[in-house]
C-alpha cells in the first residue's frame, strides 16, 4: 500500500493520527509528480548528504538485457556524461545484484582514499568490486517498487556525509521517490500504446491459463473477437506471441 | 550471533547473515531495540487466487497464530504496511470498528487478549522481492516509531542477504536449470524450433523441458507455466 500522505518528504504529516478512520488511508489520488519535480527532490537528497551529482537508472524488465536505462540525472534536462558511461555498458552483476538485494554499494577510486574510510564505515553496504564511474566515489542504492519494478539511485561524490544512521533514511528518500517516479514512468509502459481495459482482461485471463474459447465464454465474447482483442495486445506490446506478450506485461506491471 | 540489529560501527565487512537463527537473532534484537514485544515476518503467496501469508519467522506462541489464522494475518500485514520511504502508521487495535474491512469485532477482540494491542506492518523490499514486518506491542505508544524506518531498512539489508533460504520458505521452485532456461527463452517469445536451435538440442527435448515445467506449476498450458514462473520470480 502506498500512500503518498505517509510520505517522508511530507513534514505536514501529523505523525500520531491513527491509522484507522483516516480518510486518506484508501486515497487512491497519488500526488502527480512530473520528472521535474523528482529532480528536485533527487537534488534535496543530494545536498543533504553533500553529494556532487545524481542519478536515477531503471533496470529492463526483460532479465536477458543487463543494462541501466537513465531515466534523468543531476544535468537534467541534459544527460551527464557519468551517466552516459553507466548506462553504456552492460552490468549483469549489478543488474543481478539490483533485482536480488536491496544492500546499498559504493565504491571509491583514487584520489579518494577519505571516501572509502567514510564509506567502509557503513555498516550493511559493501563495496563494488568495479568502479561505477572511474576516478570518482559514490553509493548506489537498490530501489524497487510495489509492483517489482527494480531501479538504481546513484550519488557521486568524494564528499557524500552519510552516517550508519542516515544511510536508512536517505534509502528510505530514494524508495519513495523512484515509486514516484515509476508512477509517471511505467517504464518501458510508457512506449506502448494504451491498452484497453477489455484486452487486459483477455491476456490476465490468458496469463491464468485460460483458452481463448473459455476467455470468450467468461467475457461473452465470440471467440473471434477475444482472439481479436489478444493479437492487439501482442501487437501494441510489441511481442512476436502470446507467451511474449503475458511474459511482457507481467513484467512491466500491467498485469499481476 | 548476538546483536545484529544494532549498528557496528567500526565494522569493515558487511555484517552476515546465513542461517535460520541468524534470521531470528537479527529479528530478536529488532525487536527489543523498537521496545515490541512480538514479531513475525510473512511473505504473501498467492494461490488459487487467494493471498496466503507464509510465515517466515516469528515469536507469537503457536496457538496464537493458529487463532488469528493465516487470512487474518495476510491482510494484516498488507492492507496497512508502510511501503519503504512512506511513512509507518500504527494500527490500534482499538480503533477496529472504524475499519470494518481490515478487522471485525471478534478479531480485535481476539488479538487484544493475545496481547498485540498496536501493530505495525512495514513493507521489506530484499531486491524484488517482498516481505511484510509485523511488530506488535501490548501496549499502545510504546513502541520507538522513530526507528521504523531504520529497522525497515536494515530488515530488508538482512534478509537481501539470504535469498536462498527465503525463496526455499516462500516458493518451492521445483524446475531444473534446463526448464528454467526454456521457459525463459518461451517467455521471451522464442518458439520451440528457435529455443533447440538456441540450447543446440532437439525440439522434442525443448517440448519435453517445458511439458515437464508445466506440469511441476501445475499450470494447464505455456502461457500460465510462464505467468505463475515469472510470478513466483522463477525465470
Amino acid at each position: 500500500m502506498t500512500d503518498p500522505a505517509r510520505n517522508l518528504e511530507d513534514p505536514a504529516q501529523d505523525l500520531r493520527q491513527p491509522l484507522f478512520g483516516n480518510p486518506l488511508f484508501n486515497a487512491e489520488a497519488h500526488r502527480t509528480t512530473t520528472i521535474p519535480d523528482a529532480v528536485r527532490r533527487a537534488r534535496w537528497i543530494a545536498v543533504d548528504i553533500n553529494a556532487e551529482g545524481f542519478g536515477l537508472f531503471f533496470t529492463p524488465p526483460s532479465p536477458e538485457r543487463p543494462i541501466l536505462w537513465p531515466c534523468f540525472d543531476s544535468s537534467y534536462p541534459a544527460v551527464s556524461s557519468e551517466t552516459i558511461l553507466v548506462a553504456g555498458e552492460d552490468r549483469p552483476e549489478l543488474v543481478r545484484h539490483i533485482r536480488a538485494s536491496s544492500v546499498p554499494l559504493w565504491w571509491a577510486e583514487e584520489p579518494a582514499i577519505g571516501a572509502s574510510e567514510h564509506f567502509g564505515k557503513l555498516a550493511w553496504t559493501t563495496r563494488m568490486p568495479e568502479a561505477l564511474v572511474p576516478e570518482m566515489a559514490g553509493i548506489a542504492f537498490p530501489v524497487h517498487t510495489e509492483r517489482g519494478r527494480c531501479g538504481l539511485v546513484v550519488f557521486l561524490g568524494f564528499e557524500i556525509n552519510l552516517t550508519p544512521d542516515s544511510l536508512f533514511d536517505i534509502h528510505a528518500r530514494c524508495f519513495s521517490l523512484f515509486e514516484a517516479v515509476a508512477r509517471i514512468r511505467p517504464g518501458e509502459g510508457a512506449k506502448y500504446p494504451m491498452i484497453s481495459k477489455r484486452e487486459l482482461e483477455c491476456l490476465k485471463l490468458t496469463a491464468n491459463g485460460y483458452t481463448s474459447e473459455e476467455i470468450a465464454r467468461f467475457l461473452k465474447l465470440s471467440v473471434h473477437t477475444a482472439n481479436q482483442y489478444l493479437t492487439n495486445t501482442t501487437q501494441k506490446l510489441d511481442a512476436v506471441n502470446r507467451m511474449h506478450a503475458v511474459a511482457k506485461a507481467l513484467r512491466l506491471g500491467l498485469i499481476e | 550471533m548476538t546483536s545484529l540489529a544494532l549498528q557496528a560501527p567500526e565494522s569493515f565487512q558487511p555484517l552476515a547473515l546465513s542461517s535460520r537463527s541468524d534470521l531470528t537473532a537479527f529479528l530478536m534484537d529488532l525487536a527489543a531495540e523498537l521496545l515490541a514485544d512480538a514479531y513475525m515476518l510473512v511473505a504473501i503467496v498467492n494461490e488459487e487466487d487467494r493471498n496466503i501469508a507464509r510465515i517466515l519467522a516469528s515469536n507469537w506462541i503457536h496457538d496464537a497464530i493458529e487463532l488469528v489464522g493465516h487470512d487474518l494475518i495476510a491482510r494484516l500485514a498488507q492492507l496497512p504496511a508502510a511501503a519503504p520511504g512512506s511513512r509507518p502508521r500504527s494500527l490500534l487495535v482499538s480503533h477496529a470498528p472504524a475499519m470494518p474491512d481490515l478487522l471485525n469485532g471478534e478479531e480485535a477482540a481476539l488479538l487484544d487478549v493475545l496481547g498485540h494491542c498496536e501493530l505495525y506492518a512495514l513493507a521489506v523490499q530484499a531486491g524484488r522481492q517482498r516481505y511484510y514486518l509485523l511488530l506488535s506491542s501490548e501496549h499502545v505508544d510504546r513502541i520507538d516509531e522513530h526507528r521504523l524506518v531504520g529497522a525497515q531498512m536494515r530488515c530488508g539489508y538482512a534478509l537481501s542477504q539470504m535469498p536462498d533460504l527465503l525463496r526455499a520458505a516462500v516458493t518451492r521452485d521445483p524446475l531444473s536449470d534446463r526448464e528454467r532456461e526454456c521457459l525463459l527463452w518461451v517467455s521471451e517469445g522464442k518458439t520451440t524450433e528457435e529455443v533447440a536451435l538456441i540450447l543446440g538440442v532437439s525440439g522434442n527435448t525443448v517440448n519435453n523441458y517445458v511439458t515437464h515445467a508445466i506440469q511441476k506449476l501445475s499450470a494447464s498450458n505455456r502461457a500460465m507455466a510462464i505467468a505463475t514462473a515469472i510470478r513466483s520470480g522463477m525465470i
